[in-house]
């Protein structure tokens, strides 16, 4: 599928110009225009170039834990079905059927041999394959010549799963998953381990009326952590973090501080196996362009999936793992139940800058070279994405900020 | 072959999928299918329900089809 390339040609409200400004050094950037947070022709323009073009996080394996799970999904309005096949890889394929285009799937649930579309009853193995074509020579003729079973199969999405996460690539020509995010993979190789989902008390949602990329660019800083989260203040200073940026990959942030949750009897929740020392106290928590949110500690991580709802509404989809499958109860929710105030106390931010993102003097905002850099970095990459599928015809690799 | 009718209507209300591979497999045998595209049909919806619920019979409801010359 060929990346969408005319989008950006019928914006008025973001020209060139207006890009150019965002791709400047930090010291004098401006941030992304408004039109990138309230204009819907932009939103769409952002959907191919951006969330279309890339590896976007879709869903998580472990919502489809056994083979023959099926789990559907609307993801920028495109009907999925998350499939774990009979074999155990979880897939992503069109959640249709190729005869009438009917919706295959309505609801999570278990196929226990085909599936089944309910419109004229084509059937699909969990590869996809198409495996029955009832009455479609005429009535007890299930064959026809022009109808080839092997050119019919369920249409699949490219995907790759990482810690967990579905990643999709829905334009089909992003660099392998492994290829374009080996800095990430390599940078947190030691974290290369099983991770065991903390189950239904370890994953939430939080619906923000906010664009996605606000919820990034909140997540990505810690300029604002004293201010927002003064609980944390108590113990994780400002000055106990530190920047990180990979130019068009990720950006975040990392803590020199971590303090591992203790129950009464001063027990912890069990450590990844093998860490290295930098672990022991030290935290990250960055962003995989484009949309999905990791956390990493000794003794748990997380991942949030953004799934833009529309332009002005994002869902926040977290989930928690550690080390091991049996966790202390008490500790696994009390380990939840923090997060999620942390988690929330951000929501007022995204929901007004937001709301600020109408005021139409607002020139895209300005950014603290000496903390703002993750949020620059990563409003750069959204620039060049745009900027590429607007003006160009080949992809290039991003260039450094 | 009206007691048939009621009962496939019932499993299918059910959402049986193993009765329904009972009744239109007893559909195929019944006076219904008096002819080779009759009996097919019932066979094809026989064949599809045990399809959809990972059925043992599906392999030997295949082989029938395929002997019939209805199925790949």
């Amino acid at each position: 599928m060929p990346v969408h390339s005319s989008a950006l040609d019928n914006l008025s409200t973001l020209d060139a110009a207006t890009l150019r400004a965002v791709l400047q050094p930090v010291e004098t950037a401006r941030g992304l225009p408004n039109a990138c947070y309230i204009d819907p022709a932009c939103f769409e323009a952002e959907k191919h170039a951006v969330l279309h073009a890339n590896w976007a996080g879709l869903a998580v394996a472990s919502e489809v834990p056994e083979p023959g799970d099926a789990l559907p999904l609307t993801f920028l309005g495109m009907p999925l079905l998350l499939l774990r096949d009979r074999h155990g890889q979880p897939r992503v394929f069109y959640n249709i059927c190729r005869h009438r285009g009917m919706i295959l799937v309505e609801s999570a649930r278990k196929i226990e041999g085909a599936i089944r579309c309910p419109y004229h009853s084509w059937c699909y193995s969990t590869e996809g394959t198409l495996v029955a074509t009832p009455h479609v020579g005429g009535p007890g003729h299930n064959t026809h010549t022009a109808i080839k079973r092997s050119a019919l199969g369920l249409a699949e999405v490219r995907s790759h799963i990482w810690r967990d996460v579905v990643f999709i690539n829905v334009s089909g020509d992003a660099a392998p998953f492994e290829v374009m995010h080996s800095d990430l993979m390599q940078r947190w190789g030691e974290h290369e381990q099983p991770l065991f989902h903390g189950g239904a008390d370890s994953r939430f949602r939080l619906n923000v009326n906010g664009n996605w990329k606000l919820a990034v660019e909140n997540y990505c800083e810690s300029y604002h952590l004293p201010w927002v989260h003064p609980g944390l203040n108590s113990y994780s200073r400002l000055e106990d973090h530190y920047n990180v940026v990979c130019a068009g990959k990720y950006a975040g942030q990392g803590t020199r501080v971590y303090r591992q949750l203790r129950d009464a009897a001063g027990q912890t929740l069990p450590d990844f196996p093998g860490l290295s020392q930098k672990w022991d106290k030290g935290a990250e928590y960055l962003v995989l362009y484009p949309n999905v949110l990791f956390g990493v500690h000794r003794d748990f991580a997380y991942a949030i999936i953004l799934e833009p709802k529309s332009m002005e509404q994002t869902l926040e989809h977290v989930h928690i793992y550690y080390a091991s499958a049996q966790i202390d109860e008490d500790l696994r929710a009390r380990n939840t139940q923090m997060w999620r105030e942390i988690f929330e106390e951000d929501i007022f931010v995204v929901e007004g800058m937001q709301r600020g993102r109408h005021a139409p003097g607002f020139d895209g905002g300005r950014f603290s070279p000496a903390m703002d850099g993750p949020t620059h970095g990563f409003h750069h990459w959204v620039a060049r994405q745009l900027q590429l599928s607007g003006g160009e015809a080949q992809r290039r690799p991003t260039a450094q900020p | 072959m009206r007691d048939l009718h009621a009962q496939l209507l019932a499993a299918h209300r059910a959402k049986d999928l193993g009765r329904l591979v009972n009744l239109y497999q007893a559909a195929a045998r019944g006076p219904g299918a008096a002819t080779l595209d009759e009996r097919a049909f019932f066979l094809t919806h026989a064949y599809v329900h045990a399809l959809e619920a990972g059925d043992e019979r599906v392999a030997a409801l295949h082989a029938e089809l395929k002997r019939l010359g209805r199925e790949e």
